[in-house]
């Protein structure tokens, strides 16, 4: 434990960023693979809405130049990187001319909220479930979680959301269908808005629990059942302590360790959402957000998005490294 | 007349398997008096570790007591019938277990003090933290441990230190009773001889019983009072240690007692008469290390040395050396496993690390390895006759399918197995000692120059240790290979060997003919490694060391190499 050492912070920054920069110029590589010209497709989109469209190459010509397509690879690279760091991704192609910046800022928000308490609860229960199916002393109904946790694995969270949203939303009429709040509300920092929030977030929180939590807890039943075998567990049994004591002390708090790292590199995908998920139920998250986006071929959206992605994902890392050494003392801040 | 602190009544423990209901402990009937030290002998699986879990009440699923009695205590408390409550507070309370794996015993999370704590509070409820800390501090103390290794966590401790932490927590609540299983199995010889003595110390300052687990003759002879020889769950001798060692009467004892290889005892070897000729070619010598060194990172693991192996007429060198002397980084040098830091490593005069795909192939055929683990040596998914058969046909032996299954069975036949019952089993059928001779069969197939042998027999049985070192042996004696041994056992070094290094810290202590080295060492190193061997024989006591293990060998890094005698066919030298 202890304090960090500053040199320990600075590589890690190092990486962090290193990590972050590699990231974005690969998101700016790839689609420029792609045969498809954004500015074609704006100009698709002009015709589809008005038949035909005069000029067309010069509104070509003006789309591109207003993009920056004509510049040379190098300078269109620097800009972006400078954009990137003030998180600047340009004008929506689908919506435009919206800033991607301010739809990113509109989704993140919902898909934060709605991911961290799911993925937060699963981990809980999924672990908690894990490690008492290997506990000698659970009730010998845990023992029937397993086929059970392995079924739900299984299912893919978009069937968990239509099942869900049939029984309880259609059938039983307990939650609503979709939207992320109700019609009725206006959105600020009342209580019945947050309220509002909640109920329309239940059904899709639990559709994604319901798929997740086996994950966590078949995870933890083989790290458990490791830690069950070591040599400290057989002493700590020895020594006569409580039973309690030895699962909490001796075996969770030593299991638990590499799922605390999965579950750093959990809450950086989280930002993408469960796609489907937030597709089905309408919820206007980053998962909605992306599948729009790439639906319509909305590049700087889809661009901006994955940066997000990666900057979250690092930045969880980054997080991890830095607390790791407080839970596990074998760990120490070198380097 | 004592009442018993411990008495077993016709124990009989049994496993239902699939294959029926296998009987570990039968009708075990044993008394044990306070203040005495009993050993239980045996190979594994007879049912010595069995029968101490079942005293702490632990016996692993679906292990169960079938009968018998356990009684604790001079209130003779019936150990079967106790609650789960009741049994839980005479664990650590009134008898306590020092368990086998020191390097893993302890929670690698929680700091070593708040493990002994933890065992205090769960037996008196909340205590005062300064009362803990004194407790703590003082059971540190009475195994030589000073009390701020209490703040340390277990990954922060030697394996010698983790020992002491277990046998003082083991000792922190004065129970009646200690088990030690096998407490100094992962240590060498030094650091076994210093927890074996601090452990009879302390059960001595609290005048409890204790029972010593092991299948070491040596140790037993110089730590017990009373022997339970088992067999197959069976205890078929049980007397005083002096008795039985001076005069075994069950054959099996005899067995144990005089399996054990001995420095300057009779040699377990019949030596062929006639030389072979060796299977050398050229000039160069076969082996050679050009001023070697290693480093991995900030650590030497091996200091500057050269050595050439001429071969020209097989021998065995054996590298000695406790556990992180350098003696395997050696091994996996001379194997091209790892590159030198500086310096070259020769073979035929070619250097390792630029040998082309052809003579590496050639390399790989006539440098052959035998590692300490056999279980982790063969692949479970293929039958035995696999992993014999495809080096054979790799390397371009195999003349027809005919003549690579002669090859087998002639190989299984040199290290006395028999190829019928062997050949067609999966690795996970076989014993330990058996996969071992595969595997030293395996290597005789190939007809190599020259075989590394890497602690070949310290995870196989003690009896079957012997045959194994005499299949080895036979391997330079009628076949010609030349061995280089790599061993922590001084007694199998001299008994082997036509040469030997003992390796202390990446540095050579000393170095020579084994009549000179080990029969009559002058390198204090050396001195305190024969002198920390513990010899079967209660005539011959073990002494009392003073001080610690670790200061007393950082004292002898400074000390000179020296060179004892020189056989033909072999120079060494330190670089200067």
């Amino acid at each position: 434990m202890g304090r960090i050492p500053p040199q320990y912070l600075i590589n890690r920054l190092i990486t962090l960023l290193l990590t972050v920069w590699i990231a974005a110029t690969l998101i700016w590589i790839i689609p420029r693979l792609s045969p498809v010209d954004p500015a074609e497709i704006m100009l698709g989109r002009m015709a589809a809405g008005a038949g035909t469209v005069e000029n067309a190459d010069q509104i070509l010509q003006s789309l591109r130049a207003r993009f920056g397509l004509d510049d040379p690879l190098l300078v269109q690279y620097l800009k972006y990187i400078r954009n990137v760091v003030t998180f600047d991704f340009g004008l929506s192609t689908a919506s435009f001319p919206t800033p991607v910046s301010h739809l990113i800022a509109r989704a993140l928000p919902w898909t934060l909220g709605l991911m961290i308490i799911s993925v937060t609860i699963t981990f809980f229960i999924g672990n908690a479930l894990g490690a008492l199916m290997v506990w000698e002393r659970s009730p010998k109904l845990v023992r029937v979680a397993i086929p059970v946790a392995m079924i739900f694995t299984s299912i893919p969270p978009i069937l968990s959301g239509l099942l869900l949203m049939y029984f309880l939303s259609a059938k039983m009429r307990l939650f609503p269908l979709t939207g992320s709040y109700g019609l009725t509300v206006e959105p600020g920092w009342t209580w019945s808005f947050a309220q509002s929030v909640m109920y329309h977030g239940f059904l899709p929180a639990l559709s994604i629990v319901v798929v997740t939590f086996g994950f966590w807890a078949l995870g933890m039943r083989g790290l458990m059942i490791t830690v069950q075998g070591e040599d400290y567990t057989k002493l700590a049994e020895a020594k006569g302590l409580r039973p309690r004591y030895i699962l909490y002390k001796y075996m969770i708090r030593n299991a638990i360790l590499p799922q605390i790292t999965a579950f750093a590199l959990k809450i950086g995908l989280l930002v993408a959402g469960q796609i489907l998920v937030e597709r089905i139920f309408a919820y206007n998250g980053m998962g909605k957000l992306i599948y729009d986006a790439i639906l319509d071929q909305d590049f700087p959206v889809i661009q901006g998005a994955s940066y997000i992605i990666i900057l979250m994902t690092a930045l969880s890392v980054f997080l991890v490294d830095l607390i790791y050494p407080l839970i596990d003392p074998r760990i120490k801040h070198e380097r | 007349m004592t009442s018993p602190i411990l008495t077993l009544k016709d124990l009989s423990i049994d496993f239902p398997t699939p294959g029926g209901l296998v009987h570990a402990v039968k009708q075990l009937s044993l008394e044990i008096d306070p203040g005495r030290r009993v050993g239980f002998i045996g190979e594994s699986g007879s049912g010595k570790t069995t029968t101490a879990l079942a005293i702490m009440r632990m016996l692993a699923a679906p292990g169960k007591v079938a009968s018998g009695e356990i009684r604790l205590g001079h209130d003779k408390t019936d150990v079967l019938a106790l609650s789960e409550e009741d049994m839980r507070k005479a664990r650590l309370g009134r008898v306590s277990y020092i368990p086998q794996g020191a390097m893993n015993s302890l929670n690698p999370i929680m700091r070593v003090e708040n493990q002994m704590w933890d065992g205090i509070v769960a037996h008196e409820g909340k205590t005062d933290l300064a009362e803990l800390q004194r407790r703590s501090d003082a059971a540190l103390e009475s195994v030589g441990l000073a009390a701020h290794v209490g703040r340390l966590y277990p990954h922060e401790l030697s394996g010698g230190m983790k020992q002491r932490v277990c046998i003082a927590l083991g000792v922190i609540l004065t129970p009646e009773l200690i088990i030690a299983d096998e407490p100094t199995s992962a240590l060498d010889v030094v650091t076994q001889k210093h927890v074996m003595q601090t452990l009879t110390r302390v059960q001595e300052d609290i005048g409890c019983g204790l029972i010593l687990i092991g299948h070491d003759m040596g140790l037993m002879a110089q730590s017990v009072d009373e022997l339970a020889v088992l067999k197959d769950g069976e205890l078929v001798e049980h007397g005083d240690t002096r008795q039985i060692i001076e005069n075994p009467q069950h054959p099996y004892t005899q067995d144990l007692i005089s399996s054990v290889p001995l420095v300057g005892g009779p040699s377990f070897l019949s030596p062929a008469v006639s030389a072979p000729a060796s299977q050398k070619e050229g000039p160069d010598p076969l082996l050679q290390f050009r001023d070697v060194s290693k480093r991995y990172g900030d650590v030497t693991a091996l200091h500057p040395m050269s050595f050439a192996l001429d071969g020209d007429v097989p021998q065995i060198i054996s590298i000695v050396g406790q556990s992180g002397s350098g003696k395997s980084t050696m091994g996996s040098l001379m194997l091209g496993f790892n590159p030198p830091s500086s310096g070259e490593v020769l073979y035929e005069g070619k250097n390792l690390a630029t040998l082309g795909a052809a003579q590496g192939l050639e390399f790989r055929k006539n440098v052959q390895a035998v590692f300490q683990d056999p279980y982790a040596c063969f692949n479970p998914f293929y039958r035995v006759d696999h992993a014999l058969k495809f080096p054979f046909k790799r390397f371009g032996l195999s003349q027809g399918d005919d003549h690579t299954q002669q090859a087998m069975e002639d190989a299984c036949e040199a290290v006395g197995l028999d190829p019928n019952l062997i050949l067609r089993r999966y690795p996970h059928q076989l014993s330990g000692g058996q996969r071992q001779r595969l595997i030293v069969a395996r290597a005789l197939m190939l007809s190599p120059k020259l075989l590394i042998a890497d602690e070949p027999v310290s995870m196989v049985d003690a009896s079957l240790r012997a045959t194994i070192l005499k299949n080895i042996y036979d391997l330079k004696d009628k076949h010609g290979i030349s061995i280089l041994y790599i061993t922590h056992d001084l007694a199998t070094a001299y008994h082997v060997s036509d040469y030997v290094i003992v390796l202390y810290q990446g540095r050579i202590a000393e170095a020579g003919p084994p009549k000179q080295v080990i029969g009559d060492p002058q390198h204090p190193y050396t001195q305190l490694l024969i002198d920390s061997i513990p010899w079967p024989d209660v005539n011959r006591p073990w002494g009392t060391v003073t001080g610690d293990a670790d200061s007393q060998l950082k004292q002898l890094q400074d000390h000179p190499t020296m060179f004892r005698g020189v056989i033909d066919g072999f120079s060494l030298s330190t670089a200067a």
